[in-house]
């Protein structure tokens, strides 16, 4: 199976055209930052309050940008002209999913700024941060692909919001439920504990668990959402 | 002349309504296919089962002798082109953006050319830049069309087509499709516009109830439909149906000897005639 770098650039291309035109995604950015500047205000910035940040802006950015732009595709019935052109799946995802990347890198960014994370330049904490983009982009794709209106998908991303974007708070709040344990191994809080790991100056094996986890999330995500988009090719619709 | 496209013993079935049920036919390399029927009897369904946007419930559509469950294999998916009710475009680009974006995914060359060309045959230049949220539903449905026959396909399918066009629009677009097709482009068409199907089509499939119930020539079918006679205004306005035989011809002789004659016509069926004698049901 060929793969063309022209149409997927063809497709990223097309995207960043559409979205400087579309306010309702353009505003969802601006929410992780102004949240950034909220929390700088006090003088020390936990490591917690750094990755609840990472964290909601891989959720309200990554997922939700994404899952808005694959669902407005099916709403606007333009995803089925993508579908039909000699474009592969692949092809396709990949092309869609620059956009929401460079959106959430760019945030990433600037709330590091802002914030004053410093960055630990491990190996380790960069495979996390690309693995952890490729499993929100998967999330997001599958939460487009699931739902049929933009609304739609921003009303179930609420849940997803305060599963995954709530940091410390779910974390403390799990704390007193031991049934609840299970919810340590998202991938939002496997990123905080690998962070907290190398910070403390831990070894290559103390983090590769965590590693381990996210992989497998980022791997089962991205397998789901290739068979979701497979059955929706040909849904008729 | 081969098959570009047969069907055979197909089915679909939505959670209890058939859809379709056994449906049989073929489509002959270079024709232009009219596929017509009222709403509801499985015109767009057959549309998306030929060109694998959906499986049969049962059942086999051959495209290039490929089952139609294949085709969405960039392989096939460059020789046709497809117009459907789900064929969208990016509302907050221009058409032009609309269309290089296709031009891309289709590996067209010359693409500024190529553009200018399909945007002509549906008499859309002038709108070339303007941002497609703006545009009227009749040339949406044009640049929709425009679309289809950038990469000029082998095989195009074109969901009703003219619907929302005004007769100068429609008369442009049938030269144009008439012109692709001289070119070599097989054209399979539904419609439940008579008179654009006698015009365009060289074959054409009634359909009724997910069934077809009648196959072939406009004019063959109208011969066969044909009560054979004719009718004559004569001068005062009276109308006489003459039959075809020495009875009518004579009839005929006598009102033209005296000159009483003011105009004669046919009294073929139309093609939606023929569809209401067949199905007992109106095409609209
Ligand atoms: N996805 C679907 N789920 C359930 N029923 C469907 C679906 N798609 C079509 N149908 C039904 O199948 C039948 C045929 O529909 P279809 O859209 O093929 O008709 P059509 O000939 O294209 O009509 P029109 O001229 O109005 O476009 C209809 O009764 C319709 O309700
Ligand atoms: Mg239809």
């Amino acid at each position: 199976m060929s793969f063309s770098l022209k149409r997927v650039y063809a497709i990223f291309n097309k995207d960043i055209k559409d979205v400087s035109k579309n306010m309702f995604v353009l505003s969802t950015v601006i929410m992780p930052i102004i949240l950034a500047f909220v929390f700088t205000q006090s003088e020390q910035v936990p490591l917690g309050t750094h990755y609840f940040i990472i964290n909601l802006t891989f959720v309200s950015i990554t997922v939700f940008v994404q899952g808005a732009i694959i669902a407005e595709e099916k709403e606007k019935n333009t995803l089925r002209g993508l579908m039909m052109s000699p474009a592969t799946t692949i092809e396709i995802i990949t092309g869609k999913s620059g956009l929401s990347a460079l959106l959430t890198v760019i945030s990433l960014v600037a709330c590091m700024r802002i914030t004053g994370y410093e960055f630990v330049n491990e190996p380790a904490i960069y495979f996390a941060f690309f693995m952890s983009l490729i499993l929100y982009l998967a999330m997001g794709t599958l939460l487009g692909l699931l739902t049929r209106t933009v609304m739609e998908a921003s009303l179930v991303l609420m849940p997803l919001l305060f599963v995954f974007g709530m940091g410390t708070l779910l974390l403390e709040f799990i704390a007193n439920y031991p049934n609840l344990a299970f919810l340590e191994y998202l991938p939002n809080y496997q990123l905080q504990f690998l962070a907290e790991t190398v910070n403390a100056g831990q070894a290559f094996t103390d983090v590769i668990g965590y590693l381990i986890v996210i992989a497998a999330w980022m791997v089962i995500l991205c397998i789901l959402t290739v068979v979701v988009y497979r059955k929706r090719v040909i849904d008729g619709k | 002349m081969d098959n570009i496209l047969s069907v055979k013993a197909l089915k679909q079935v939505f959670s209890k309504e058939t859809a379709i049920d056994n449906m049989n036919f073929e489509v002959k390399r270079g024709e232009i296919f009219g596929f017509l029927g009222p709403s509801g009897a499985g015109k767009t369904t057959t549309i998306k089962i030929l060109t694998g946007q959906l499986h049969p419930t049962s059942g086999s559509a051959l495209l290039f002798d490929v089952p139609s469950t294949k085709m969405n294999h960039p392989k096939y998916l460059k020789k046709i082109g497809v117009m459907t009710d789900n064929s969208g475009l990016y509302s907050r680009l221009s058409v032009y953006d609309n269309l290089h974006l296709y031009c891309e995914l289709y590996s067209v060359e010359n693409k500024r050319k190529r553009i200018d060309e399909v945007l002509e045959m549906v008499n859309l230049i002038d709108v070339k830049s303007k941002i497609v949220s703006k545009l009227s539903k009749g040339m949406l449905q044009r640049v929709t069309l425009s679309r289809a026959l950038l990469h000029e396909p082998e095989l195009l399918f074109l969901d009703e087509p003219t619907s929302a066009l005004d007769p100068a629009n429609s008369r442009h677009i049938h030269h144009g499709l008439q012109e692709l097709n001289r070119k070599g482009t097989t054209i399979f068409l539904t419609t439940h516009d008579m008179q654009e199907a006698e015009l365009l089509c060289d074959r054409v499939a009634f359909l009724n109830n997910g069934k077809v119930q009648l196959l072939d020539e406009p004019s063959k079918l109208r011969r066969k439909y044909s009560d054979d006679t004719l009718t004559v205004e004569l001068v005062g306005g009276e109308r006489r149906i003459l039959k075809n035989g020495p009875e009518g011809a004579q009839k005929m002789y006598e009102y033209m000897s005296n000159n009483q004659v003011i105009t004669m016509y046919s009294n073929e069926p139309t093609l939606g005639d023929i569809f209401v004698d067949v199905t007992g049901r109106s095409l609209l």
